[in-house]
């Protein structure tokens, strides 16, 4: 075979690869970063078709053309913004307040089995009673202002933390103390340069958890009683028949827990830099 | 096969003349009503005529749906459902919004709403609540809006009284001390109130403005398509009104029977129950049953026309009939 023979026999070879090959990966890597977008445009489309033509009525089912105006509108009058920063600042005081009262008692769970057999009951009880039978109780007895819906959202958030502090600091290997040990680690020491740092991962899963959770809670304590915050609009909306206006609180609540999500994200990409890449993705 | 037909002929001909002859019930028709609100004493008409067969002889199986008011009035207005109960001011928003519904009767012929404060505090007309602190279920619904009509008939300006929103928990706020006042059904906290040693001065809504209450709502398309359907249901109900007004204890007892847990309840909790249907049957009187008072409609929608609730005045002749009363 000559060089030119087995030349044109490799390209035809490698043409015939190349027909045979799934779609290029540089291509769908052009696509991924739109894919969202591209997703939640198709939902906008259906959903349009669907409020179009199922013959449902507005007060049923707006078109999202519809609810696009009533956000506008919503955002112009000011009525928006204001019933937004209220249930985000709930949301980021329960989270906080949730958060260092289960990391605090979870840190005391994972290191004394005692502890945690005694508070084990109350701990428990606490998740399985339904947060919309205790938040009028709550509203009751601190009142109906922030602070009530504060502590619904610190309770919401309150034990998928707890857990994973728990399971976090309890993940770290024994080998791994008896180091710090030989190394005359102190108890501070051993808390910040091995037990944090090794709960950290499975702590920010709850945190991320709980940040989705905590806007349920904020918007469960605005419908029990509540004149500000994207619950009660939610509830005006509804008493109006207003149903745009509805969906305009419902789609800044997911945007809300989205924003809080990724910012929990961002935090665990800087917090576990230390991590090997693979391990860290 | 000619006689198979003629067969298919008189055999369903020969039932339905012997039923006619038996005097058997028309076939009935299964209705879904929204209530608005968990069972209650307050629906005593409703059960009574149940138990007394009203709906029965009307052709209707009817089918409590205690869901959300607001609900009811959507299902009706998408004429998902022929019926369901509602309070006046409902009726006008929902027309606002291009829901084709109607008012077809009045239950209630006042407005229940009132303030309610401790007999000690002063309170006692709507010009006392300037400058106090005032709890309230939130700010919709029918609650608000006759709290704005006292405020109004005060000649008091929105922002007269600073205003809590704390859910239905009136009671609570109230005796613990919470609250200078709060916005009750005149039917049932302040019996509660009084019931836990909290005596109360009461403004009721209906001694200073006449509004559309709490009835029947139907839609457009029913009362084109269906008008003896909503004559029957219109009927069966006032009959049940009449007689639980007639016979309050025979009422409460039925109630037992709809109401989980009344029969249950300690003595002293089923006298306040029975209070609360005694004072909830002083609304329901009237010399002309079921009939919409138009100058209550033109108030209510002033009102919410005042509130802001409303944007565009709305033509209210179309929001109520009383073309079905019997």
């Amino acid at each position: 075979m000559t060089f030119g023979a087995f030349a044109l026999e490799k390209e035809m070879e490698i043409v015939s690869a190349q027909e045979l090959r799934p779609p290029r990966p540089r291509l769908r890597r052009s696509i991924r970063p739109w894919l969202p977008a591209l997703a939640l445009g198709a939902g906008a489309l259906v959903w349009e078709a669907v409020a179009r033509w199922s013959g449902l009525p507005p007060f049923i089912l707006p078109a999202p053309s519809a609810v696009a105006a009533r956000y506008a509108r919503a955002l112009a009058d000011g009525s928006l913004p204001r019933h937004a920063l209220i249930t985000l600042g709930e949301v980021l005081s329960g989270l906080t307040l949730g958060l260092l009262a289960a990391t605090v008692l979870g840190y005391g769970l994972a290191k004394s089995h005692s502890l945690e057999r005694a508070l084990a009951p109350y701990i428990v009880a606490s998740q399985s009673v339904p947060i919309v039978a205790i938040a009028p109780l709550l509203v009751i007895w601190f009142g109906p202002g922030r602070l009530s819906k504060v502590l619904i959202c610190a309770l919401i958030v309150f034990f998928p933390i707890l857990v994973n502090t728990v399971v976090g600091v309890r993940s770290v290997p024994r080998e791994l103390y008896d180091l710090m040990r030989t190394l005359r680690a102190s108890r501070r020491q051993i808390f910040l340069k091995l037990e944090a740092p090794a709960a950290m991962p499975v702590l920010l899963g709850g945190l991320k958890i709980g940040a989705t959770l905590s806007v349920i809670g904020a918007v469960v304590g605005e419908f029990v009683g509540a004149d500000q915050g994207l619950g009660f609009l939610i509830k005006v909306g509804d008493g109006l028949f207003d149903t745009a206006l509805v969906f305009v609180a419902v789609i800044t609540l997911i945007g809300m827990a989205l924003l809080l999500y990724g910012a929990v994200a961002l935090l665990e990409r800087r917090l576990l830099a230390w991590r090997a890449p693979e391990e860290a993705r | 096969m000619k006689t198979f037909a003629m067969w298919r002929l008189i055999v369903p001909a020969a039932a339905a003349w012997l039923a006619a002859c038996a005097g058997t019930p028309a076939p009935t028709e299964h209705i879904r009503l929204p209530m608005g609100y968990i069972p209650n004493v307050q629906y005593a008409p409703f059960y009574v005529a149940i138990e007394s067969g009203f709906f029965q002889e009307a052709g209707i199986e009817l089918e409590f749906d205690y869901s959300f008011e607001t609900d009811g009035v959507k299902l009706v207005g998408a004429e998902e459902l022929p019926f369901s109960l509602v309070s006046g001011e409902q009726v006008l928003l929902a027309r606002a919004q291009g829901l084709p519904v109607v008012y077809v009767m009045a239950w209630w012929q006042d407005y229940p709403v009132a303030v309610a404060a401790p007999a000690d505090s002063g309170i006692q007309t709507p010009q006392d609540l300037a400058g106090r602190r005032i709890g309230i279920p939130g700010l919709f619904g029918a609650s608000y809006v006759g709290y704005r009509a006292l405020l109004h008939a005060a000649g008091l300006p929105e922002n007269a009284a600073t205003l809590d929103s704390i859910g239905f928990n009136q009671v609570e706020a109230l005796a613990a001390g919470r609250e200078e006042a709060v916005v009750v059904y005149a039917n049932n906290e302040p019996l509660q109130l009084e019931a836990r040693g909290v005596p109360v001065n009461l403004i009721r809504v209906a001694d200073y403005v006449q509004l559309a209450s709490n009835g029947l709502l139907s839609n457009e398309a029913t009362l084109r398509e269906r008008p003896e359907l909503v004559r029957d249901m219109v009927q069966a109900i006032l009959r049940g009104v009449a007689q639980a007004i007639a016979d309050p204890q025979a009422a409460f007892e039925i109630c037992k029977k709809y109401v989980e847990g009344l029969g249950a309840l300690p003595p002293e909790e089923q006298d306040l129950q029975r209070a609360v249907l005694a004072a909830s049957i002083e609304f329901w009187r009237s010399d002309r049953p079921g009939y919409s008072d138009p100058a209550a409609w033109e108030n209510m929608h002033a009102l919410l026309l005042e509130m802001g609730l409303l944007a565009d005045p709305l033509d209210i002749q179309q929001a109520f009939t009383n073309d079905y009363l019997p």
